[in-house]
């Protein structure tokens, strides 16, 4: 069956391609791989009514505090996209409003994270840390460490407050979850 | 016998039932299992497919977030899908990501690479392969593998359908015996009654019947048939029995006159005798001579009506002329009972198509019973009319009568109303047979009726008016010169008859000369010149048809009167004889006054 051989062979050769990404994936710093978790999580959110003017309206991530990071997205964004949003970057200097950002990732840089919580509490941005007790500081959701890999910890109670819903999904995923104030 | 029947019949209708049992059950489980086993590919994979897309849904946040203990539990779920026994996500790279394994299983076989999306079937298993998406990007493939034995379900399926096959060929037996008792018992009982009948020759046995259906329409016209068959045998055994005594009273009738006819030749040899003596005994043998003949043409004419050839020769009749013939021969008997006989028949002639000698039979015989069958002294009456279109001759008598039961069998042959009655004239039991034969020949009718027993009986003879009336007779043809003096060859292998015959016509003043075969008589007609030649057919060496043949060929016998004699007088003999060239024909016996006749005619 020819055809099937060369669907086989075409499949070799994008594994190829894949594999070769992912080797360097691996090795990849801390920073790349928070990024790509930033654009992932984005699939698993879902965001509030008014939160875009328009089906193909971007999905804007915001990144305070790290350089790194916001590095590794704007390298990633281009041509992606999550349900039809494309996906782009902003870096937000020290006490810049995240209004016009639908995501918030504060890095552990920023020194300012308490205002920058209130801030995207008050404008409805789902907020991201990266400290230890970023959750009880506000935030959403909250890299932690586990080991040599990335995890994260997820807060339905402060995504809540902004308007967001986690899907149960991502919380199958997640270290740790705090639940909805009853 | 009807053991091998019973058990063919059985065997029969038990295979029937098996056979269609069998075959139909056969088929329409070949349709299951085909329509199965495509039905249960199309469902395992379809649902291994939505297993491998939940599956796929499930783990996309683990893959995505590569969290591998979640992605292993995720995988766990399959261990309720017992028939699923490895399962793996690779990423998007195409690596192992996480895996499950059935408990139990031996080795796990996780393809190297993951395949394209959809299913194959790979020995005794089926395997998936899905894309996991996230979003609308692909992030990995779930891969499960699972069994798929349709062998084994095929053969869950020939074990069913075998303990199916037992019962229904159980069921089958069953029916098939309740069928046999159904359908082959009744015909078993007709089997059986109908040999009954046969060994016993019982025709009041009949076959019960219990239903309604065909088998019960067959019952039904065996024992129609049985009645009629028993109709029959006794309809033969009477017809039998009537024949026995009708050849015990033809004897007796044909022995009679022949102690007047001995005793009449011993007065007549008597040098004694004298003249008056003499003359008394040869008219008591004429008057036996005469009954004797009248017995052996009623013998004739039973033959004719038993091989069906009696005939008529139909033309247009004066019934008047009819009945005054039949009287002519009757009134001599009549009058030696002391009857009186009293005729009524009206002026204007009656015209009827038929045959004057039959008819003229029919009469004399009704006659003939009236005096017969009342003690002399009677009174007997002959009345004929016109009825509607039809001649009607009714003969009454006030003599002995008819029981109501008889009357219809009189007509029968060999019946005789009071065989008791020694009589004188017993008859042979022919006459009314014969007559009804007759007149039915004359698309007539006959028919008798009576006031009982001692108070006398009617006969009535219907026959239809001819439409036209008698022609006109016609000028009579000049009377031949009695006395005239003929030359006569006599050809008969009978030399009694021929010489009885030639010294009678000799004494009547003609030359005969008598041949004794065929060769002889042509021999004597070329030296004779005869005017008319009388030729048995019958005869030894030349038959009379070719002597007539060739005595038409000689110039010197060329216009000779041939005249036929036969024992028979069928059609097929009369034309026969005219082919043959013959002028005349004439039945035995043969006596003087019919060749007088023919003479006469010439």
């Amino acid at each position: 069956m020819p055809r099937r051989r060369f669907l086989r062979m075409l499949l070799c050769i994008a594994a190829g391609i894949t594999a070769a990404t992912a080797l360097a994936q691996r090795e990849a710093p801390e920073a790349s791989v928070k990024a790509a978790f930033l654009y992932k999580f984005a699939n698993y959110i879902e965001w509030p009514a008014n939160a875009f003017a328009a089906p193909s309206a971007p999905l804007v991530i915001g990144v305070a505090g790290s350089d790194e990071v916001a590095t590794e997205l704007e390298r990633i964004a281009p041509g992606r996209n999550v349900n039809g949003h494309p996906v782009s970057v902003k870096r937000l200097r020290e006490g810049e409003s995240p209004r016009g950002t639908h995501l918030l990732f504060i890095g552990r840089e920023n020194a300012a994270a308490a205002a920058m919580l209130r801030a995207a509490r008050d404008n409805a941005v789902l907020a991201i840390t990266e400290s230890e007790r970023g959750l009880e500081m506000g935030s959403a959701i909250n890299f932690v460490t586990a080991g040599d890999r990335v995890a994260f910890e997820v807060s339905l109670e402060a995504a809540e407050k902004t308007g967001h819903r986690i899907s149960s999904r991502m919380l199958a995923v997640a270290r740790r979850v705090v639940p909805k104030a009853s | 016998m009807i053991a091998s029947i019973r058990q063919s019949l059985r065997r029969k209708v038990l295979l029937l039932v098996l056979a269609s049992t069998v075959a139909a059950l056969a088929l329409s489980a070949l349709g299951l299992v085909i329509y199965d086993l495509r039905a249960y590919e199309r469902q395992w994979t379809n649902d291994l497919n939505t297993q491998a897309e939940l599956l796929a849904r499930t783990s996309a946040a683990a893959l995505s977030f590569g969290d591998r203990e979640t992605a292993t539990r995720d995988l766990g779920v399959l261990k309720v899908r017992p028939r699923v026994t490895e399962a793996a996500i690779y990423t998007r790279e195409g690596e192992l990501f996480s895996t499950y394994t059935k408990a139990g299983t031996a080795r796990a076989n996780f393809p190297q690479r993951p395949e394209a999306d959809g299913y194959r079937i790979e020995g005794d298993d089926l395997l998936i392969f899905r894309r996991v998406v996230e979003g609308s990007e692909p992030i990995g493939t779930i891969y499960l593998r699972a069994y798929y034995r349709p062998w084994d379900r095929l053969f869950d399926y020939l074990g069913i359908l075998g303990a199916v096959m037992i019962a229904s060929l159980g069921v089958a037996a069953l029916l098939s015996g309740w069928l046999q008792r159904a359908v082959t018992q009744p015909i078993l009982d007709v089997s059986r009654v109908a040999r009954q009948v046969i060994d016993h020759h019982d025709y009041s046995l009949r076959a019960a019947k219990n239903t309604d259906d065909e088998i019960g329409e067959l019952v039904d016209s065996f024992n129609a048939m049985l009645a009629e068959a028993g109709r029959r045998a006794d309809a033969l055994r009477e017809a039998d029995r009537r024949k026995d005594e009708f050849l015990a009273t033809l004897a007796h009738e044909l022995r009679n006159p022949l102690a007047p006819l001995r005793n009449s030749l011993e007065i007549l040899r008597m040098p004694e005798a004298n003249e008056a003596m003499r003359d008394k005994a040869r008219q008591m043998m004429e008057r036996q001579v005469a009954q004797m003949v009248r017995l052996v043409d009623d013998l004739l004419d039973v033959s004719r009506i038993t091989t069906g050839k009696l005939g008529i020769r139909k033309s247009l009749l004066e019934v008047q002329a009819v009945v005054r013939d039949a009287l002519e021969t009757i009134r001599p008997y009549v009058e030696s009972r002391n009857h009186q006989l009293e005729v009524q028949m009206p002026s204007q002639p009656l015209t009827v198509e038929g045959d004057r000698t039959r008819l003229a039979q029919v009469f004399a015989n009704l006659v003939h019973n009236a005096a017969k069958y009342t003690d002399p002294g009677g009174y007997i009456t002959l009345s004929l009319a016109a009825e509607g279109d039809e001649a009607v001759v009714r003969v009454r008598d006030n003599g002995i009568g008819l029981a109501p039961e008889s009357i219809g069998a009189i007509f029968d042959m060999f019946v005789q109303v009071d065989r008791s009655l020694e009589r004188q004239q017993a008859g042979l039991g022919v006459g009314l047979t014969l007559s009804r034969q007759l007149v039915g020949l004359h698309n007539g009718t006959i028919t008798a009726k009576s006031e009982g027993v001692g108070k006398g009986s009617e006969f009535t003879v219907r026959l239809p008016l001819a439409g036209a009336t008698l022609p006109e007779p016609k000028a009579q043809a000049p009377r031949p010169r009695a006395g005239q003096r003929r030359r006569i060859l006599l050809a008969d292998d009978n030399a009694d008859f021929a010489s009885s015959l030639a010294a009678v016509l000799s004494a009547r003043g003609h030359e005969v000369r008598v041949a004794r075969d065929g060769a002889e008589a042509l021999a004597a007609a070329a030296a004779f010149n005869p005017d008319f030649a009388f030729l048995d057919i019958g005869m030894p060496k030349v038959h009379g048809y070719e002597v007539a043949r060739r005595l038409r060929e000689l110039p010197a016998t060329a216009e000779c009167v041939l005249v036929a004699v036969t024992g028979w007088g069928h059609e097929d003999d009369r034309n026969r004889a005219r082919e043959a060239g013959f002028d005349r024909h004439l039945v035995k016996p043969v006596d003087a006054a019919d060749i007088d006749t023919i003479l006469e005619s010439y």
